[in-house]
């Protein structure tokens, strides 16, 4: 084998091709696979974060209804209390003021009774003043007499 | 010519020596070039280049698919290589080694195209004989090498320095001791990388080309039994030969950039 310039020309071809080759494809393209593979790894790193995320979600949202069923709980004891409380003492309100509208009643009654039984005093005070008046004026006439008295009486 | 019009059987030593006949320019000595090589792996540099520029200009940074899911693996393939063989990242070997695989395999799969079509096709186009596969040429593959040897020269020398370099020469594999026998050891060694690369994948194309030709001499109720099974064996030959080439430049790389100790 002679050297010729065949040997010359297939090796610029062959250091032009290389340098093709690394400028206009293995650079970007290892650049473009590295990035992806940085792609990959952050997607997975933040998918498993999300899954992270979801679980402590999931926790706080049970603890969340756990806390809101005790406070539910909570408040309707408390509630139940209350009501009772406010029975009990209307109940209570309502006896003692019944006792007293009877007290008072029986008081007005007792007073009303005295009342009349001094009116009916006088009042008969009175009648025994007229009738004696009458009779001391007029002769005293049994008959008349009689039906006076009868008729005081009867009043 | 008429070894072209006649059938193959008729004139087996002049059909065998006129396949294997380069098309080369008028000139001679020096600049008798060979058409047929240059013209074949200029075409293949260039279909390679088209389609990678192609690629390299419309990255698709999602899902890759096709053509650069195809380029994908083959640099993964090589960067794992190149990762292996270099502690320090290097940024020429990894392109280097990926050029080398995709244009050896491409010219040695010129292989694989019936031995006659494409000189049959040149010979009704007024031309006399060509040589279709490039790797056949030993012009080529030490090419290849050469540039190859040239760049281990080079990392040699950024790696140890001048002096660094010319003292391992001295020093290796004996010691200092036995300087001289170190020093042609040495020399041999040296010069025995680039042409054993040039020379390995010469020989094996050019024996596997000689092997299709002589299957085609044989008659052609014959011819496809062996034809199919060589050409199956065949693309193994492509394939690890382009393999080998690039593994090799990889080491001889990484054994001229180690450091010194």
């Amino acid at each position: 084998m002679n050297v010729t310039a065949t040997l010359f020309g297939q090796m610029i071809t062959f250091v032009i091709f290389v340098w093709f080759i690394k400028a206009y494809l293995w650079e970007p393209l290892t650049k473009a696979m590295e990035d992806r593979t940085n792609k990959i790894a952050d997607g997975l790193a933040s998918a498993e974060l999300g899954e992270k995320k979801i679980k402590d979600a999931e926790e706080h949202y049970k603890n969340h209804v756990e806390e809101a069923k005790n406070k539910a709980s909570e408040i309707i004891g408390g509630a139940e209390q209350q009501s009772k409380n406010i029975i009990e003492t209307a109940r209570h309100v309502a006896k003692e003021e019944a006792a007293k509208v009877t007290k008072s009643h029986e008081q007005q009654l007792e007073q009303d009774t005295n009342a009349a039984r001094e009116k009916l005093k006088s009042d008969v005070a009175e009648l025994s003043l007229l009738c004696a008046e009458k009779v001391i004026s007029k002769e005293v006439d049994k008959k008349e007499h009689d039906k006076i008295i009868k008729e005081v009486i009867g009043k | 010519m008429s070894q072209g019009e006649s059938p193959a059987t008729d004139n087996p030593v002049g059909y065998i020596s006129h396949h294997l006949k380069p098309l080369t320019t008028d000139t001679t000595g020096f600049w008798q070039i060979n058409i047929d090589t240059m013209f074949f792996s200029i075409f293949i540099a260039l279909v390679v280049m088209f389609i990678s520029y192609r690629v390299g200009n419309n990255i698709k940074t999602g899902a890759p698919s096709g053509i650069q899911n195809i380029l994908e693996t083959l640099i993964d393939f090589v960067n794992g290589l190149v990762r292996e063989a270099f502690p320090k990242p290097n940024k020429l070997v990894g392109p280097l080694g990926l050029t080398i695989f995709m244009w050896v395999f491409l010219m040695n799969a010129m292989d694989l195209i019936p031995v006659d079509l494409l000189p049959k096709a040149a010979h009704m186009m007024g031309i006399e004989s060509l040589k279709v596969v490039p790797t056949t040429d030993p012009h080529t593959t030490f090419a290849m090498a050469l540039t190859v040897f040239v760049i281990c020269i080079y990392y040699n020398i950024k790696i140890k320095g001048l002096g660094g370099y010319f003292k391992s020469f001295l020093v290796h594999p004996f010691g200092i001791a036995l300087a001289p026998i170190n020093f042609i050891l040495t020399i041999v060694e040296e010069i025995a990388k680039p042409l054993s690369l040039a020379l390995r994948l010469f020989g094996n194309m050019f024996t596997g080309e000689l092997i299709f030709l002589l299957i085609a001499i044989l008659p052609w109720y014959i011819i496809p039994i062996p034809g199919s099974m060589w050409a199956l064996f065949h693309i193994l030959v492509i394939t690890l030969q382009a393999f080998i080439f690039m593994i090799l430049t990889i080491m001889y790389i990484s054994l001229a950039s180690e450091e010194p100790h």
